[in-house]
């Protein structure tokens, strides 16, 4: 088997179309995802979900202010 | 649609989703870029020219696969590092400095053989020489055109599998990559002489296998 011959049996592990596909999606989405500032994509939430969005903020804020008192009173009581 | 617009990442998702569409799996995706040209694509892409970008990223995804599924045990794992090794390309192209006496595939390459050795590093790296068959046959294939394929897959697959871990990244790099003696030296830290030497003897032990499996009567396929 000559250089040529063994090169045309190594095209046989070219990537099948579903697995270029496949790779180039998650090569997509990681640069899309890279490429989307924290604010673009909470912006985004709001718009698809606004109702659990503003539910989550709701409860990370006052879980926010909970927390230091109940934290204080958890050491007062040890 | 491509909308002027839209932010830039979902732009450069869409220019992916559209070169996929396009392109994706095709053996003759496109051809080899002359090396000036690849150089003047990455100060390009370097600038931020998302078209570059893309150009770069096609000439080299399928090059990188072939290279990198040589070496591991199952296409999934191939898909994982060619994934990395593509990333790390696009994110890295500022640590990239041309050289006279190698290619930029080499670099690419060099990324994607130290993607592919983290992988070994993290599993038992041998190979399992499966071959499996692609999950779905390609339209407009021959179905016995797609068989002997198959054949011919799993036969280098179980031949590359009793090559030890260096031969199989060299001769990778050699018919995966197409890269020269030179360049797989760049690639490897290695003297160009020691890899004519090993790729040699890998060519010979694996021509002679190959031979063997698909013809064990000794017949001519």
């Amino acid at each position: 088997m000559n250089d040529e011959e063994l090169a045309g049996v190594w095209a046989t592990l070219q990537p099948t179309a579903p697995q270029r596909r496949r790779i180039d999606a998650r090569v997509s989405a990681w640069l899309e995802a890279r490429d989307t500032p924290l604010a673009a994509e909470w912006l985004g939430l709001f718009r698809i979900a606004p109702l659990s969005s503003a539910g989550l903020v709701a409860v990370s804020a006052l879980a926010i202010a909970v927390a230091p008192p109940v934290v204080w009173f958890t050491y007062a009581l040890m | 649609m491509i909308d002027a617009a839209m932010p830039r990442g979902s732009l450069l998702a869409a220019l992916f989703a559209a070169l996929s569409a396009r392109f994706g799996g095709d053996a003759e995706a496109l051809a080899p870029l002359a090396e000036n040209e690849i150089a003047r694509l990455v100060e390009r892409a370097r600038a931020g020219d998302t078209g570059a970008r893309q150009t770069l990223y096609v000439q080299h995804v399928d090059r990188v696969f072939r290279t990198v599924r040589g070496m591991l045990r199952s296409d999934a794992d191939a898909e994982d590092v060619t994934q990395d090794a593509m990333l790390t390309m696009l994110t890295s192209l500022h640590k990239y400095t041309p050289r006279t006496d190698a290619r930029f595939a080499a670099w690419v390459m060099t990324i994607a053989v130290n993607t592919a050795r983290r992988r070994f590093r993290r599993r038992r790296p041998e190979l399992t020489a499966t071959g499996e068959l692609p999950e779905t046959p390609d339209n407009g294939v021959d179905p016995l055109e797609s068989l002997d394929r198959a054949r011919r897959r799993r036969a280098l697959l179980v031949a590359l599998a009793e090559l030890s871990e260096r031969e199989r990244m060299i001769v990778g790099l050699r018919y995966g990559a197409d890269l020269n003696a030179s360049d797989i030296a760049t690639t490897l830290g290695l003297e160009p002489a020691t890899i004519r030497k090993i790729l040699e003897r890998a060519r010979t032990r694996l021509s002679e296998r190959i031979e063997a499996l698909l013809n064990p009567e000794g017949g001519m396929s």
